[in-house]
């Protein structure tokens, strides 16, 4: 991965001098799900605050066809010495060694966006990671187009209604359909199991007759009134 | 493709890798094959009843690996129009092999059960792994076989550690090498040192330097070589065409080793050296493995001479490490059941023997074994399944011999449970006055068994059905046998109910695919003898009996319904394979309770079988179910 990385920026910096020539972003349109590129992520931070905490690593795949291909994924630990994080190492189990051996982060995010390449985001309570991404992009890279987000948290609620899962965690429904994470708290491995989980949502969007981005963007919406009329 | 550590791939990489890992083939695979196949591999999920592979799709080009949930295979039947299961793979098994080989379309439909997610390969990543890979390639070539290959290899290891604390192997090299080897100086003609050899009947010289260290060996195979390759000249020095450093071990090595070393290498010879590194002698092959089939003859002959029957009880214990020794060598489980059984048969002639000459009771009798003992597939655990079939002289009822015999065949069966055969619990033995019967008696017998089939008759089918004379003339038995299978063929109704019988004890595998355990016995464990080999068994005889076929034995029985078209040649010889794992599995686990002084049975707990082991075992309980569907189908059962 590193060396990939590596190859892939100095091919990068001799073809854009300068950061002019980003991908654009990807709205949720009539792309059809069968053939759309889905990005599902997962960041680990060093606390839960946007405002003051930062990110430490960032795991994704990429979903193509309906299938997670494993030749197309991105797991990388950002460099951050100059941070304290000794509050959240012992979940993440990345200690400040493991975090030096990681990229400079301009190099890591630069890539991060031209791997993204504008498709759609999802991430499980993808509100968190999408406000952490946009932060740290913006102000290392002073990139603020914002992707397009799905929250997987929401999709799973919405096309399987009647699960009994006890709860709405990520562990929750993992458990719900027996998957099990490689190991949890870690970026690419979360990741993965959220990845795992939208294969289950879009092959049964599929059944339900939901064939594109819009369209799936439309029943979140719709899921989304519905709940709140139910509180009510 | 280059090896790396595994910390250079990333964390989602490293865990298909270790999931991978998991399961054969790949447990055998290079890292950097799995590290390949990892990182090229693609995720999918496939909810219940979705349909993974179709016949329709064209040419298969992508390889599957179920990564959870399961797989069924399904196919119409052509009668009803109904889809039949075919197969199902499981966690960590491979599809669609054949098809991918075969560069043609799936001939089944593969549908998810339950919800699945499988790993595939495109055709370009598969390409590359079966090229590289030799033990992949292998497993897609030969699919379950390769691994059956393994299972053996380890049924074979097993038994060799318990061989290495048994005698014969156990013995200092010396004590096999004793003879003086024959020697050459390495300018000696090949054509003198061939001559060298037949002079003294030898299959192997030894090419020596001044001080008589051994630098070479010239065996006849290297001769057939040297002939039909024409590469020397025969004045040409032996130096040429030896084989040079031959493999040489100590005297005070024990034959373990050295029987060890030639598995290892392939070759037949090992020099033993004195501890100046000078030749002393030379060990063949064939030097330490006849000394087990000099066992397994000088065994025999020791058991049908024996003057007593405590002789007889003591070697006992002979033939179940002669078992042991049998496994080790690779014998296949068939042929170690009929060595067992060949065994069994003559403590059997000679307790018979031994009998008589105490107390003949001058009646001309062929005694009959039924069962497991009829068809030759006893094991160590082994109960009495027998009977007396006799011809009444002039002068005498049937009465009056039965009076005659009892009392010697219950002196007989005695004497045989002291030998080991336990005494059958449904007195199922030739002291029993219905089971010792006149030849006229045993056919009334036959057409009452036949014709007026009770479920109670049907329970001895596997018993009486599965004949063999043991002692005595074998004509009435022939005689007896010919009238039985005919009448078999002609009764459609009792064939029938013969196959209803057959399905009653089904292999012990849930719809789920995992094991069912027996509802008898300890928890968690599995009936090999009733559930994993009576379906075969019981399956076969049916088959046999509807088609005339007279021998008892199951394997032979599958052999001569694939020759008379009745069985497809690659499902009999799936069935044997399968059938004679199960048998190999049951052996192992009775010797492992032999050598803790347990008693033996036949459960086991798969759980304590290697992952392996569980696989193929379950694999050969799926073709268990196969043959029985046929007994559905050609009974419209």
């Amino acid at each position: 991965m590193l060396n990939s990385v590596k190859t892939w920026l100095s091919r990068y910096r001799q073809s854009h001098p300068e950061h002019g020539e980003m991908p654009k972003p990807k709205a949720l349109q009539q792309q059809p799900l069968e053939q759309a590129r889905l990005v599902v992520l997962d960041l680990e931070t060093t606390g839960l605050n946007p405002a003051k905490d930062q990110v430490i690593a960032i795991g994704a795949v990429a979903i193509r066809g309906n299938a997670i291909d494993l030749r197309d994924q991105f797991d990388l630990i950002l460099r951050r010495p100059e941070l304290d994080i000794t509050e959240t190492v012992l979940i993440h189990g990345i200690g400040p060694e493991a975090l030096t051996k990681g990229h400079e982060t301009e190099d890591a995010l630069l890539h991060l966006i031209e791997w993204l390449d504008g498709d759609p985001v999802l991430a499980y309570h993808s509100a968190f990671d999408k406000k952490f991404l946009e932060k740290t992009l913006r102000q290392q890279l002073g990139y603020s187009m914002g992707h397009a987000w799905l929250d997987v948290a929401e999709l799973l609620p919405a096309f399987f209604p009647k699960a009994e899962t006890g709860g709405r965690g990520l562990d929750h429904w993992s458990e719900h359909f027996g998957l099990q994470a490689s190991t949890r708290h870690h970026a690419a491995a979360d990741a993965m199991v959220t990845a795992e989980l939208t294969l289950i949502v879009l092959n049964k969007a599929l059944k339900d007759g939901i064939f594109t981005l819009s369209q799936l963007d439309e029943k979140l919406r719709h899921w989304r009134k519905l709940s709140r009329m139910k509180q009510y | 493709m280059t090896h790396s550590p595994d910390n250079q791939h990333p964390q989602n990489t490293r865990a298909i890798m270790g999931f991978l890992r998991e399961h054969a083939p790949f447990s055998f695979m290079d890292e950097a094959h799995l590290a390949h196949f990892a990182e090229h591999a693609a995720l999918r999920f496939y909810a219940d009843n979705d349909v993974v592979l179709s016949p329709d799709d064209g040419t298969v080009t992508d390889f599957y690996i179920v990564k959870q949930g399961r797989i069924r295979g399904e196919r119409t039947n052509p009668k009803n129009g109904q889809a039949e299961t075919t197969f199902e793979i499981s966690l960590g098994e491979c599809f669609p092999l054949a098809a991918l080989i075969g560069e043609r379309p799936t001939r089944t439909l593969h549908r998810a059960s339950g919800d699945t997610f499988c790993l595939s390969l495109d055709h370009d990543s598969f390409v590359t792994l079966f090229s590289e890979s030799d033990p992949f390639r292998d497993f897609c070539l030969r699919g379950v076989s390769s691994l059956l290959d393994r299972v053996n290899q380890h049924i074979r290891s097993g038994a060799m550690e318990s061989i290495g604390t048994s005698h014969s192997l156990d013995a200092p090299l010396d004590r096999f090498a004793l003879r003086n080897p024959i020697v050459c100086s390495p300018d000696t003609p090949i054509r003198k040192a061939v001559a060298l050899m037949h002079e003294n009947s030898v299959g192997s010289i030894i090419i020596t330097d001044d001080e008589r260290k051994p630098i070479g060996i010239f065996t006849l195979r290297d001769l057939r070589t040297l002939v039909a390759e024409a590469s020397a000249p025969l004045e040409a020095p032996i130096s040429q065409v030896m084989t040079a450093k031959p493999t040489c071990l100590p005297a005070h090595a024990d034959a373990f080793e050295a029987a060890m070393k030639m598995a290892e290498h392939h070759f037949a010879h090992v020099c033993i050296k004195d501890s100046e590194n000078r030749l002393i002698g030379v060990v063949s092959e064939r030097d330490l493995f006849s000394l087990q089939r000099v066992d397994l003859v000088h065994l025999a002959r020791t058991i049908g001479t024996a003057t007593h029957l405590r002789t007889l009880v003591s070697l006992r214990s002979d033939v179940s490490r002669l078992v042991d020794t049998m496994l080790a060598h690779g014998a296949d489980s068939g042929q170690v059941v009929k060595i067992i059984t060949t065994l069994n048969d003559v403590t059997v002639r000679r307790v018979l023997e031994l009998n008589r000459q105490r107390h003949d009771p001058e009646i001309s009798f062929t005694w009959l074994t039924f069962g497991s003992e009829g068809r030759q597939e006893q094991t160590l655990l082994t109960d009495q399944d027998n009977g007396i079939l006799f011809s009444v002289p002039d002068g005498m009822t049937e009465d009056q011999v039965r009076e005659r015999l009892l009392p010697f065949a219950e002196s007989v069966n005695k004497d045989l449970a002291e030998c080991g055969f336990t005494l059958c619990k449904g007195n199922i033995m030739a002291s029993n006055p219905k089971l010792c019967l006149s030849g006229r008696e045993w056919d009334d017998w036959f057409i009452r068994f036949i014709d007026a089939s009770t479920p109670q008759n049907l329970v001895y089918s596997s018993i009486f059905l599965d004949m063999r004379a043991v002692y005595g003339p074998m004509g009435p038995l022939t005689e007896l046998l010919d009238k039985v299978l005919t009448r078999i063929q002609k009764n459609a109704l009792f064939q029938k109910m013969l196959a209803e019988n057959a399905l009653n004890r089904r292999p012990p595998l849930t719809m789920f695919r995992s094991f069912r355990y027996a509802p008898d016995g300890e928890p968690h464990t599995l009936d090999l003898k009733r559930q994993g080999l009576s379906p075969f068994v019981e399956s076969v005889r049916v088959f046999a009996l509807a088609h005339g076929v007279g021998a008892a034995n199951t394997l032979e029985r599958i052999d001569q319904l694939a020759k008379k078209g009745v069985f497809d040649t690659k499902d009999a010889n799936a069935w044997k394979e399968a059938y004679s794992l199960i048998q190999a599995i049951r052996m192992r686990a009775h010797q492992d309770l032999l050598d803790k002084q347990q008693p033996l049975s036949n459960y086991i707990n798969p759980d304590h079988l290697n992952p392996l082991d569980r696989r193929i075992l379950r694999e050969s309980f799926r073709q268990a179910q196969r043959l029985q569907q046929k007994l559905e189908v050609t009974y419209q059962l």
